[in-house]
């Protein structure tokens, strides 16, 4: 680093989120908006919307901004004569207010404008003047380099936008399975009012929507693949790992060719057969047919075992033990991050599979899957009626899974790491 | 001494008369040297076969050549004067019998070399005046040495029975001309030999005018989603555990969440999102950035870009949590020298951390790639393949994959024979890039290198 650093304050930053500040203040005296030649200034903008009586919430940002740029730009010269690193932390507090203001602004101004009617016309994005742009531009450049100035990471910066963007499909449907206006098609973000009744539709109205049904199916038939793929992959793992036979790596290879084709290529034959011994259309095909083909996923559960010492089954041997003896109380109650992830994985699997149910049940709705079933609810003739218990039901699907999810994570990584702490 | 098994030539000119005779009739040799109950079992099992080759198998066989000649319809019934229906013969049930014979048959083999095998060690073993094991010795064996044989029966089964015959089938139907206009029960179908491979490559038939286009498309979304999720994990993994961040575990949290959703209620919501009148279009238009809904699923271009950025949401927290564990393993010094010798944060990503998780992640990169060519879920949950064009065969769209469209071959259009070749065609594309996986990773060829 070359800059000079006094007291952990980098002059350099500091420099730069001075200047930027200045670039903020004077950019607001300069034309923020305008539609067919009628410019206005951040500040008569701001006191045309308060001034208007119908501001609201969003309306005050204009003023909101306008005051946090002074203080903002107040704090920078202040700090320029007294540097001090508390100083500078209330600095970003202000300034990271007034970037989120700033920022908006992109947003707010259209609705807030034509609502108002400060301009004749319609208020479009493209309208906003070089002042609104400069102002953006430098809000975010100050903020990084007030950050810089006493080495905050930046990276803030970027995962607070990046969270906005994740998390905005899911708040989307959290709220649409609140809203208490049904329909697809609403004009607004924000629901107008908040209800319980999607989720209590979505178990009374069992003649539309037997989702209690579904979701009952899909918790069975997850219960039970759990319990068998998760046996069938633990037994072919510790075969084709802690074993020696032969044919062993053909029998390797032919599930690897086998895995290449791509899987439901052959579910209408796999549908032909079920139909042959008369299982179609029902949840049991379904369990059967997973746990038909769970030694194929045995990959990650041998990349596990493989890493166990084969000291250890070498010394059991020595002592007396039968095969089956090191697999029941050596192998499995050493595995067991691999044991719950294969758990885990096997669990999910269910919920959100789709393809080969939709294969094999074909139009019988009572057996749908919850998978299934809320596909079916978004097809274009339902979606308008439904759509907001289609949200419901998302969320019911989800919120488990995610909750399973976060707390077995730790599993998660360690099951592919292995069973040797490096 | 021992003497060496040897394979089943040498098995049939060293052994006795009863070696000799369990050639034809199984555990013969096995009753003779006491194994009573195995040999028994293997001659039930031989007799088993050949009663079923007899009342059907045969029979199976011999119609698969033909697919059936006898078309179902109206037949004048001279007897009694009117027409009647006559049942026909089913293609699809000939050519399935067929393949279950087929594989019955191959399990016979096996059988028959597995019965010689365990006929001759039991002859060596008399030979040495050992005792040869009993049933329930081998039942014991079951839990010991043999256990691979019972950890693996269900298993193989159940792959034999819903994958491998499946399979053969579908891969069978490839040469057929079993499409739309070959239904059975009421059409045959029969062997067309290689023709179906033929139009789909052939750039004047619409088939093919739509076949190269797809591929094209399939390529290119497998690269561009690949690497853009795995440079986009690694970017965010990177940022996360870079040292001034605090509050590690809730960022990754609030990331790993869409990852954790099931794909198919996290996709049907962001395809319910930027339909045309979704909540995406509206807020667009409230913000005033355009002045009408954008075509994000509806205009070809448009919906290829939006299922790679769509992609990009579910696929970097994946990347972002795999490779978290391995930047936590690159060793701290490699960085401390670097910062010595003044590396930026972007030399150090160039020239150390790269290279790192290029190394180790190769394998994962190619596995990646290849389940992106085969990533059915993300069309078909956002655009189903939509934009259709006229210009592609039957309802085949802009943003379709070679699986998605094999998908609506089979089951909307019911062209078995074609969805069977582009499932080869796959295959295929799968078989090259495992093989440049498998030369290149070392981990994998060495499987004994960790113990």
């Amino acid at each position: 680093m070359k800059e000079k650093t006094i007291l952990g304050i980098n002059l350099k930053q500091r420099k730069i989120a001075f200047i930027a500040a200045l670039v903020m203040l004077i950019s607001t005296f300069l034309p923020f908006a305008g539609v067919r030649g009628d410019t206005k200034m951040l500040w008569a903008v701001a006191f045309a919307v308060l001034g208007s009586g119908e501001a609201g919430f969003l309306g005050s940002l204009y003023l909101a901004a306008a005051i946090c740029i002074v203080i903002s730009a107040a704090c920078g010269a202040f700090l320029f004569a007294k540097p001090s690193i508390k100083g500078v932390r209330v600095w970003i507090v202000i300034q990271a207010v007034e970037t989120v203001f700033a920022t908006m602004l992109l947003f707010a101004s259209k609705g807030v404008f034509d609502r108002i009617g400060i301009f004749t016309g319609k208020f479009m994005a493209k309208d906003f003047g070089i002042g609104f742009w400069l102002l953006l531009i430098a809000s975010y450049v100050t903020l990084h380099a007030a950050m810089k100035t006493i080495k905050v990471h930046p990276g803030y910066i970027v995962l607070v936008i990046l969270s906005v963007i994740w998390l905005f499909p899911i708040l989307w449907i959290i709220l649409t399975a609140f809203r208490a206006e049904s329909g697809y098609y609403v004009g607004y973000f924000f629901p107008k009012g908040l209800t319980l009744d999607n989720f209590k539709n979505l178990f009374t109205n069992d003649a539309v929507i037997p989702f209690g049904r579904w979701w009952l199916n899909t918790f069975i038939i997850a219960i039970f693949t759990c319990i068998l793929n998760t046996i069938i992959i633990l037994m072919t793992s510790y075969v084709l790992s802690r074993t020696r036979f032969r044919s062993r790596v053909t029998l390797m290879k032919i599930m690897m060719i086998i895995g290449m084709f791509p899987g439901f290529m052959s579910m209408v034959a796999v549908y032909n057969i079920l139909k042959g011994i008369g299982m179609a259309q029902t949840l049991v095909s379904l369990i059967i047919v997973s746990a038909a083909g769970a030694a194929m996923g045995y990959y990650i559960c041998k990349g596990f075992f493989d890493t166990i010492p084969k000291s250890m089954d070498e010394a059991a041997i020595i002592d007396g033990a039968t095969r089956w003896q090191i697999f029941t109380r050596i192998t499995i109650p050493l595995s067991k991050p691999i044991i719950i992830y294969t758990i885990l994985t096997s669990f999910i699997g269910p919920w959100g599979d789709y393809i080969f149910p939709s294969m094999v049940l074909g139009d019988k709705q009572n057996s749908y899957t919850v998978a299934l079933g809320l596909k079916w609810l978004t097809d274009f003739q339902r979606i308008d009626s439904y759509y907001t218990q289609f949200a419901a039901g998302s969320l019911l699907v989800s919120v488990p899974i995610v909750i399973l999810f976060i707390c077995l994570q730790r599993f998660y990584v360690e099951g592919l790491s292995g069973s040797v702490k490096g | 001494m021992k003497e060496k098994r040897g394979n089943i030539f040498q098995i049939f000119t060293r052994g006795d008369i009863f070696s000799k005779l369990s050639f034809v009739i199984f555990g013969c040799s096995n009753v003779v040297r006491g194994q009573m109950i195995k040999g028994l079992i293997y001659l039930c099992l031989e007799i088993g076969y050949i009663v079923f080759m007899v009342q059907s198998g045969v029979h199976n066989l011999a119609e698969m050549v033909t697919l059936g000649t006898q078309q179902q319809g109206m037949v004048f019934n001279d007897a009694i004067g009117i027409y009647e229906m006559s049942q026909g013969d089913n293609s699809m049930l000939i050519l399935l019998r067929g393949v279950v014979t087929l594989v019955v048959t191959m399990a016979f083999i096996l059988l028959w070399v597995s019965s010689i095998r365990s006929g001759e060690t039991a002859r060596q073993l008399k030979l040495n005046n050992k005792h040869a094991p009993g049933f329930l010795d081998d039942l014991r064996g079951l839990l010991n040495e043999n256990i691979h044989s019972l950890f693996l029966s269900v298993p193989v089964i159940g792959i034999v029975v819903f994958t491998i015959i499946p399979l053969i089938y579908m891969i069978l139907m490839a040469f057929t001309n079993y499409d739309a206009e070959h239904q059975p029960p009421g059409n045959l179908f029969t062997w067309v030999g290689l023709t179906n491979f033929k139009t789909l490559i052939s750039s004047t038939d619409k088939l093919g005018a739509t076949f190269w286009p797809i591929l094209g498309w399939t390529l290119l979304w497998g690269f561009v989603a690949c690497f853009s999720c795995y440079f986009g994990g690694m970017f965010l993994a990177i940022l996360i555990n870079s040292k001034g961040i605090k509050f590690k575990k809730v960022w990754r949290t609030i990331f790993i969440m869409t990852m954790a959703i099931p794909a198919f209620v996290s996709l049907l919501v962001v395809s319910t999102m930027l339909g045309k009148s979704g909540i995406i279009n509206v807020l667009l238009q409230q913000w005033g950035f355009t002045s009408g809904p954008l075509p994000f699923l509806t205009n070809g271009t448009w919906a290829k870009a939006t299922v790679i950025i769509v992609n990009l949401w579910i696929g970097v927290p994946a990347t972002m949590l795999m490779v978290s564990g391995i930047l936590m393993n690159i060793p701290g010094e490699l960085y401390e020298s670097a910062q010595i010798d003044g590396a930026g944060p972007i030399v150090t990503f160039v020239k150390i951390t790269f290279p790192y998780m290029l190394f180790i992640t190769t394998p994962y990169l190619i596995t990646n790639l290849i389940s992106n060519f085969n990533n059915f879920g993300v069309i078909y949950f956002l655009t189903g393949g939509a934009p259709s064009t006229l210009d592609y065969y039957k309802g085949a769209g802009k943003t379709d994959l070679l699986v998605t469209w094999l998908y609506k071959l089979t089951k909307d259009s019911k062209d078995y024979n074609l969805a069977a070749t582009i499932g080869i065609v796959i295959f295929l594309i799968s078989a090259v890039f495992s093989l440049i996986m498998y030369s290149r990773s070392g981990a994998l060829k060495n499987e004994e290198g960790f113990q």
